[in-house]
């Protein structure tokens, strides 16, 4: 159901039954490698190329959620997947792997929220009983089309951001009130903001208008005050992009709390690694919040949080043609359930 | 891993520079051709013309006169006189106009002479080489004479 | 960026000074004598190869400069194989970028990463990826400074 001008809210509530979440060496030394069910010792997976070991996170990820949901794949209905590749082929030859009917997804590092948001729409309107939705990246292959080759000695400025290698999903339901489980209750959809940043390697700054635009809009059509949420949390803003986003926000009238105020990219690693401004990717969002952040949930931690995931919408033929960079934001409120707000 | 990488790339260039810093400091001292890239050795001139002219001691002096040079070796020989000779780091800037006033000088007070000047190490070290063979080994005038012409002749070489 | 500025909106203004404010700079100073470090560890190395080409092989001081800028490219290759160089790279920045072991580096990061494309669509096509800009742009200015001293001497200036 539309409330206010770009929100969903969803009266039945979709479950988020199980998830998936795969990760990379680089990942399984992060501050979060506990919260990941398959972790990869070698980059390469076993494949001959980056893009095949990211089909395989993408594949593993996607498997690890149907096989914690107990549920075989032909019951699946649909599959909404992305990533960052050229033609996103990760997805869909995960999707090929899968045999589900497929929508593939493109909203850059924001897939994984523009996923969520559409199929618990879906299920919210009785278009399918279940839905897997899932976003991946991979380090290499990323680094490989958007920047420069992975082992050629370019240095990074400190507003860079690491590219996740992992891939998370998950399993979208219908709510039949017997799940203990999360439950999504609304998504605001955002709309392309571009404030004419250029620089591909300081995303963060570029993207964090469009985070807040995003959750303004959400807290206007909602009609609800910040400290609704437990938690608000940004896909990949990193250092900078977060801090840009605070101080939007707080100037605009919208006071959050700063602690409650966090970032997927700055949740993911650790201190000594380096990552220079933080995580991103679309592996980032999705990982930290199939992850982690649904199991503090689970764990009672949470009981309401706001996720917003942020995407960069460029490829490395506009910003070298001095294009600059549109970004947009999705934003997914998930609640645990019988905590009715 | 990343860890390891990084103290990985430290134990490699510590290494690399401490073989090459060794090599270095390795070699014998003493004034021999051991040691003539790094110390001035400042060798004896040297003549193995055959005929009674001796200048290389005076050319010898003529060069070292020169406040930009520092270490000179004199090969005189039947035809070519082989001057090498090393400048002082600070006036390696000028190495060219170092070259073309030794030239005029040694052309105005020895016009008769064939000279051959050269300020790269390995001539120099080529030149205490061949002394020291010709000291040690004994090596007869006319070969060393031959020695002599293979040294012009790489002094001449471009690339 | 300077064609930018001028279509900017004030909105888009506004928001660019704030987030500078949140930029982080790059130390430049630090990255400076990092680089001048690393720079100078590398060139010698660079030297200490070079003496000894002249040293063991019949190479003077100047016709030893091929062999070693082969050997320091060659140092390059295995770094970066081992995938040590762009850790280098990231501490040292220009320091290990514009000595000729740079070069190397980004020859052979391309050649290793479009390996998975094949010898010749991958490796062959998109070696010089990188690099290839700096031989197309390094021999045009070596002819165009070749021009221009001919046509001085030609002229009677030099």
């Amino acid at each position: 159901m539309l409330k206010g001008h770009q929100t969903w809210v969803f009266q039945n509530r979709p479950v988020i039954a199980s998830t998936g979440v795969s990760g990379g060496p680089f990942e399984a030394n992060s501050r979060l490698a506990n919260d990941f069910d398959v972790l990869h010792e070698d980059l390469w997976m076993g494949q001959d190329s980056y893009e095949k070991a990211h089909r395989v996170l993408m594949e593993e990820a996607l498997e690890k959620a149907l096989e914690k949901g107990g549920l075989q794949k032909e019951k699946v209905q649909f599959l909404l997947a992305g990533d960052l590749i050229n033609q996103i082929t990760p997805s869909s030859m995960a999707a090929r792997t899968m045999q589900i009917p497929y929508f593939g997804l493109f909203g850059a590092c924001s897939t994984s929220m523009e996923g969520l948001a559409l199929s618990s729409f879906i299920i919210d309107n009785a278009g399918a009983d279940y839905i897997l939705t899932g976003a991946g990246s991979h380090n290499s292959a990323v680094e490989k089309q958007f920047r420069y080759p992975t082992e050629y000695g370019g240095q990074k400025p400190p507003t860079a951001q690491w590219t996740v290698t992992g891939a998370g999903a998950a399993l979208i339901t219908k709510n039949d009130g017997t799940f203990k489980n999360p439950v999504t209750t609304s998504a605001t959809i955002g709309k392309v903001v571009d404030m004419g940043l250029t620089d591909p390697f300081n995303m963060g700054g570029a993207m964090a208008p469009a985070a807040a635009d995003t959750i303004q809009a959400h807290f206007r059509d909602m009609q609800i005050e910040p400290n609704y949420y437990d938690l608000i949390v940004t896909g990949d803003l990193g250092k900078i992009g977060q801090e840009a986003t605070y101080e939007v926000l707080t100037k605009s009238g919208l006071q959050i709390d700063r602690e409650k105020f966090q970032d997927c990219g700055l949740l993911l690693y650790k201190e000594d690694q380096p990552v220079q401004a933080g995580g991103s990717g679309a592996g980032c969002s999705a990982t930290v919040l199939y992850g982690h952040l649904l199991n503090r949930m689970r764990n009672g931690e949470f009981k309401r949080i706001l996720v917003v995931a942020t995407g960069a919408l460029l490829s490395p033929l506009t910003f070298q043609q001095k294009e600059s960079i549109p970004c947009i934001a999705h934003a997914v409120s998930i609640e645990m359930q019988g905590e009715k707000g | 891993m990343v860890k390891n990488l990084k103290k990985l790339y430290w134990q490699i260039s510590t290494t690399v520079f401490m073989v090459f810093f060794l090599a270095g400091c390795g070699a014998d001292n003493g004034n021999g051709s051991n040691n003539a890239l790094l110390n001035a050795t400042n060798p004896k001139p040297l003549n193995i013309a055959a005929k009674g002219k001796d200048n290389a001691e005076t050319i010898k002096k003529d060069v070292s006169s020169m406040p930009e040079i520092y270490d000179v070796a004199v090969i005189e020989g039947k035809k070519d006189t082989l001057i090498a000779y090393k400048v002082k780091h600070m006036q390696r800037f000028r190495m060219k106009t170092i070259e073309k006033k030794l030239n005029k000088r040694l052309e105005k007070k020895y016009p008769k002479e064939n000279f051959t000047v050269s300020s790269d190490y390995k001539i120099f070290l080529e030149a205490v080489r061949l002394k020291e063979r010709i000291h040690k080994k004994g090596l007869p005038k006319d070969k060393a004479e031959k020695e002599l012409q293979k040294i012009i002749k790489l002094q001449m070489e471009m690339t | 960026m300077g064609n930018k500025q001028n279509k900017v909106t004030p909105e888009q203004q506004k928001y660019q000074q704030l987030q500078k404010k949140h930029e982080l700079k790059r130390p430049v100073l630090k990255n400076c004598i990092k680089a001048f470090l690393v720079g100078g560890l590398i060139c010698l190395i660079g030297q200490a190869v070079s003496y000894f080409y002249i040293y063991y092989f019949n190479f003077t001081e100047q016709t030893s400069g091929n062999p070693t800028v082969a050997t320091m490219v060659f140092f390059s290759m295995l770094l970066t194989g081992f995938g040590v160089y762009d850790h280098i790279a990231q501490f040292a920045g220009a320091g290990s970028a514009v000595p000729v072991t740079g070069f190397g580096n980004a020859i052979i990061s391309a050649a290793i990463e479009h390996r998975t494309e094949g010898f010749v669509l991958g490796v062959g096509g998109n070696m010089f990826k990188l690099a290839g800009s700096v031989i197309l742009f390094g021999v045009f200015s070596a002819f165009v400074v070749a021009l221009i001293k001919t046509l001085l001497v030609m002229w009677g200036v030099l």
